[in-house]
């Protein structure tokens, strides 16, 4: 079963980070909670630190995954695990751009 | 005279090879005559079953698809009135999603896993059988529905408020709501059982490296299932409960948010795409190296592939709401999780050419099939990344461009491949070799139909034709495209027609066919088709991908008894559970034998959902029982009252019987399910945290203050029920586990009190959504309270009964996830509740 973690945890944890990003957008947009209260400038602030947070978390658990303490024994599951945890880096990179790039609320 | 002795032990081997089948075959044969149809919990019959009834759903799809196509032949067309028109656009697009694809799916899968993966059977054979009984139940209500004139018309995702009681006043939602909840029972059955056999039904030996990738994407998909279906079951049942008690989680008016059916609909919908898609990439993966002569290239990347997929498509929901006025950096958001998913789709695409480059493809009918899904399916994925592009998505939406794109995708992503697989494992299904060609001609009418009839609808949309329009207006350049599309749409019909006799007649009047007639390497061709009951009379030892190109006499060797389980004098059907990671064979299971009990279940099932569907709220409680009763006889006879303790398995090894194993089949199972569960109550929290920040008129009249007396019920219940169990296992050996499950029964109790003290203080839920959305997360607490103490409580009974003793306490680890899930979702779930209440004091 370990190996069903390593194989499932990297983009699992792209899928948690992805949600929890667009929730935090929907609660910094929400007209009834923190758009009131937070300016444009901190919301995109607290977006862009949420994102690089992701990004960390993905960096981490693919050096874990090269580890040997936590990496997977068996040479096919290691290759697809790294693969996998790559994947979900390139994933969380890309999917993170916009909260560079656009307005949040607009 | 050197041949004699050897022609003597051949003699002999084919004898104890024919001792050995009739020995099986008794055990493990299905009833004789109608009564089989009904008892069979055999993974054979109940795939055939399967695929038999989704493809008469599929054919009745099809009939409707044609009286679209005869409507919109012409402009101003009186052929269907809007109201009939409605119920078939609704009804072609319902049966094609939900009793089509996904029971076809699940039927490929039910018969073929278990001989793809060396093993006899599914890992729950009587779910097997529940799942497909509630399968022809639900089906069976909206057909009715369809015949008797009622049936749902308000497009296949239902968006409210046109499907609630504002916009489809009548009985027409509600057959969609509860037929469809009641066919996912089907989906989640299957999706648990396909989990469990995949990771722990193997022949030994079979690491993960070694599955044939048919079984990856089998796993892949059920898992997707898992996650991918509860958000649409508890979208069915809030606006059932909005449309039968006037809760309004979608009446804006009073706290609730129409968005909110979007959003659950599509966490479902999007990654439904490629729940239809990935059994498609399955067969192919499966037949093109067969077809190529060669082995697939790019195994490990195929595999990675198909998990990014199947995660990634969990990204995409709000794809499908571009037009709903989500901010910005919401649109771009999403906008990039879709174009991303572009790429692991592409790379199998690129394993199929390589694998097809580095081999000699023959073209086979089967390779004809896959030949047009790549034309097919290469434009829907491109069209795909189009609409992923948000300012094109503005203009496309719900035109005609999208009908096209999603028919590109689905036919020839789906239908397309599946007629590959359909012909390639025919010679299995029906044991004889394809003597009429009607197959061929088939082919090229439902290839050149196909394109006739969506390619120029592509420009239809463009051009501004709506979908689900009735009728047009003569003029706005649509009519030509219409009438070819119509034209070709009724040739596409006749080539499915074709099809369907071609495979009637061979099965009836071809010749007997061979063992491995396309000469491949995977288990499923081991052994003589069609297919005996027990699939393989001894199980392989597994230390290939393609076992039969590495050992040609494997198929003899598992038929003379030579490998595992190759005895038959226990007189019981027999199997081997293996180590996740390594194949290596770690415990006996004794699968159960025919039964009418999960056709009886369905049936009582089926009552609960005809309650609510007639109103007849007086049959959901006998409903409820029944099914509680018969869960009771279900589990009552699993487990053993003695221990048998190590059994020769063969080659030397001895293991012990599932009972007597820590985590037995049914922990598995259990796990799994709770998946589907976790995944279920996260949707309902999600909508709750959705209402609460984005719906308009909120806050509502008043929050939930359960007061000291529900805080502390809450938490000496949580306490009390994780801590049972533990109890009943720690003094198991000393004292029993009874003090143990009564401290669990105890807790559950509390959990209820919790839960009733939560909604005494808010008494009408057609109030506001917020007094809704608490009634719900209460109405769950307490479900899953309930449903841990009845777990004790039977425990109880069978610690009475002697199937729990020191060495035998699966039993005990279940009930252990039991308990710990339903503490652990009624804290979150009333504290939820009662959070708002606290903080506004």
């Amino acid at each position: 079963m370990r190996d069903i973690l390593r194989l499932s945890l990297p983009l699992t944890l792209w899928l948690a980070t992805f949600s929890g990003l667009y929730a935090l957008h929907g609660l910094l947009c929400s007209s009834r909670f923190a758009q009131a209260a937070t300016p444009d400038e901190a919301g995109r602030f607290l977006l862009t630190a949420a994102a690089l947070l992701a990004v960390a978390l993905q960096v981490a658990l693919l050096l874990a995954l090269r580890s040997g303490r936590w990496g997977a024994p068996s040479g096919f599951v290691r290759r697809t695990s790294l693969t996998l945890g790559l994947i979900a880096l390139v994933a969380t990179i890309w999917t993170s751009l916009p909260i560079a790039a656009v307005s949040h609320c607009l | 005279m050197g041949w004699l002795p050897g022609g003597g032990r051949a003699v002999t081997k084919k004898a104890t090879a024919l001792r050995l089948h009739r020995a099986l075959t008794r055990i493990w044969a299905s009833d004789p005559g109608w009564r089989g149809w009904l008892t069979t919990v055999n993974h054979t019959d109940l795939g055939r079953m399967f695929l038999t009834v989704a493809i008469f759903h599929f054919c009745v799809a099809g009939i409707l698809a044609m009286l679209i196509r005869a409507q919109l032949a012409s402009p101003r067309s009186a052929f269907m009135g809007p109201d009939v028109y409605n119920q078939v656009f609704t009804m072609h697009g319902t049966l094609m999603m939900f009793l089509f694809a996904i029971p076809l799916f699940e039927g490929l899968a039910v018969y073929l896993l278990p001989k793809m993966l060396g093993t006899r059977d599914l890992a729950f054979p009587r779910l097997t059988a529940y799942g497909f009984w509630c399968y022809v139940f639900g089906g069976s209500m909206m057909i009715f529905a369809l015949l008797a004139g009622i049936a749902p018309n308000a497009g296949w995702f239902m968006y409210p408020p046109l499907s609630s009681t504002l916009g489809s006043p009548g009985i027409n939602s509600d057959f969609w709501l509860i037929g469809i909840t009641f066919v996912e029972i089907s989906a989640i059955s299957a999706a648990v059982e396909i989990t469990v056999t995949v990771l722990r039904y193997r022949a030994p030996g079979m690491r993960l490296s070694q599955m044939p990738i048919f079984a990856w994407y089998a796993l892949v998909t059920a898992v997707m299932i898992l996650t991918g279906f509860p958000p649409l079951i508890l979208g069915s049942i809030l606006l059932e409960l909005e449309r039968a008690f006037g809760m309004p989680f979608f009446q804006v008016a009073d706290g609730g948010d129409a968005l909110l059916w979007q959003h659950l609909f599509w966490l479902f919908g999007h990654p439904e795409v490629y729940i239809i898609f990935l059994p498609a990439a399955a067969a192919i993966s499966t037949i093109v190296p067969v077809m190529a002569r060669t082995t697939l290239m790019g195994y490990g990347w195929i595999v990675a592939a198909a998990i990014s997929l199947g995660v990634l498509s969990f990204g995409l929901w709000v794809h499908h709401m571009f037009t709903t006025g989500i901010p910005h950096m919401g649109l771009a958001y999403f906008s990039a999780a879709s174009t991303l998913v572009a790429v692991p789709t592409a790379v199998q695409i690129f394993a199929w050419i390589g694998t097809m480059w580095k081999g000699r493809p023959e073209m086979h009918l089967p390779m004809l099939w896959i030949i047009a899904f790549f034309a097919t399916f290469v434009i829907g994925g491109l069209t795909g990344v189009m609409v992923a592009v948000v300012p094109f998505d503005w203009q496309a939406h719900d035109t005609y461009f999208i009908v096209a794109h999603l028919h590109y995708v689905l036919i020839g992503g789906f239908v397309f491949p599946m007629l590959a697989a359909l012909y390639y494992w025919l010679p299995h299904f029906i044991g004889r070799r394809r003597f009429f060609r009607l197959g061929e001609t088939a082919f090229w009418l439902i290839f050149t139909g196909f394109h006739g009839t969506f390619f120029l609808l592509h420009l239809a949309g463009l051009l501004g034709m709506r979908r689900r329009i009735p009728s047009y207006e003569p003029g706005q350049g649509w009519e030509v495209i219409n009438i070819i599309a119509s034209v070709s749409g009724f040739l596409m019909a006749i080539g499915f027609a074709l099809v369907l006799i071609d495979i009637v007649a061979n099965a009836l009047v071809a010749v007997r066919g061979s063992r491995d007639p396309w000469r491949a390497g995977t288990l499923e061709w081991a052994m003589p088709t069609p297919a005996a009951a027990y699939n393989f009379a001894s199980l392989p030892r597994v230390a290939s991908r393609e076992p039969l190109y590495a050992e040609p006499d494997l198929a003899v060797r598992i038929a003379r008894g030579d490998g595992y389980l190759g005895d038959a004098s226990r007189g019981r059907r027999e199997t081997l559970v293996v180590d996740v990671a390594t194949g290596r064979p770690e415990h006996l299971v004794v699968f159960p034998g025919n039964t009418a009990l999960p056709i009886v279940m369905a049936a009582v099932t089926g009552g609960l959902f005809l309650g609510m569907l007639i109103k007849a709220y007086w049959l959901v409680p006998i409903s409820i029982l029944g099914v509680m009763a018969l869960a009771i006889r279900w589990v009552w006879t699993l487990g053993a009252v003695a221990d048998e303790g190590e059994i020769p398995v063969g080659h030397g090894l001895a293991l012990k019987p599932a009972p007597e194993v820590e985590r037995p089949p049914g922990w598995w199972g259990t796990l799994f399910l709770f998946v589907a569960n976790a995944t279920f109550f996260g949707s309902l929290l999600f909508g709750y945290a959705f209402l609460f920040t984005i719906a308009p008129n909120w806050p509502p009249p008043a929050w939930a203050q359960p007061g000291i007396p529900g805080f502390a019920l809450l938490a000496l219940g949580a306490v009390a029920a994780a801590a049972g169990p533990r109890l009943a296992r720690a003094r198991l050996a000393a004292s029993g586990p009874l003090a143990g499950l009564a401290l669990t029964i105890a807790g559950a109790a509390a959990l209820l009190g919790a839960a009733a003290l939560t909604v005494i203080g808010l008494p009408d839920p057609s109030r506001h959504a917020f007094d809704a959305t608490v009634w719900v997360l209460a109405a769950y607490a307490a479900l899953h309270a309930a449903l841990a103490g009845l777990m004790a409580a039977i425990l109880w009974a069978r610690v009475r009964k002697g199937f729990i003793a020191p060495t035998r306490r699966g039993d005990l680890n279940i009930l252990g996830l039991w308990a710990d899930y339903a503490a652990g979702a009624a804290l979150i779930a009333l504290l939820a509740a009662w959070l708002p209440g606290v903080l506004a004091g």
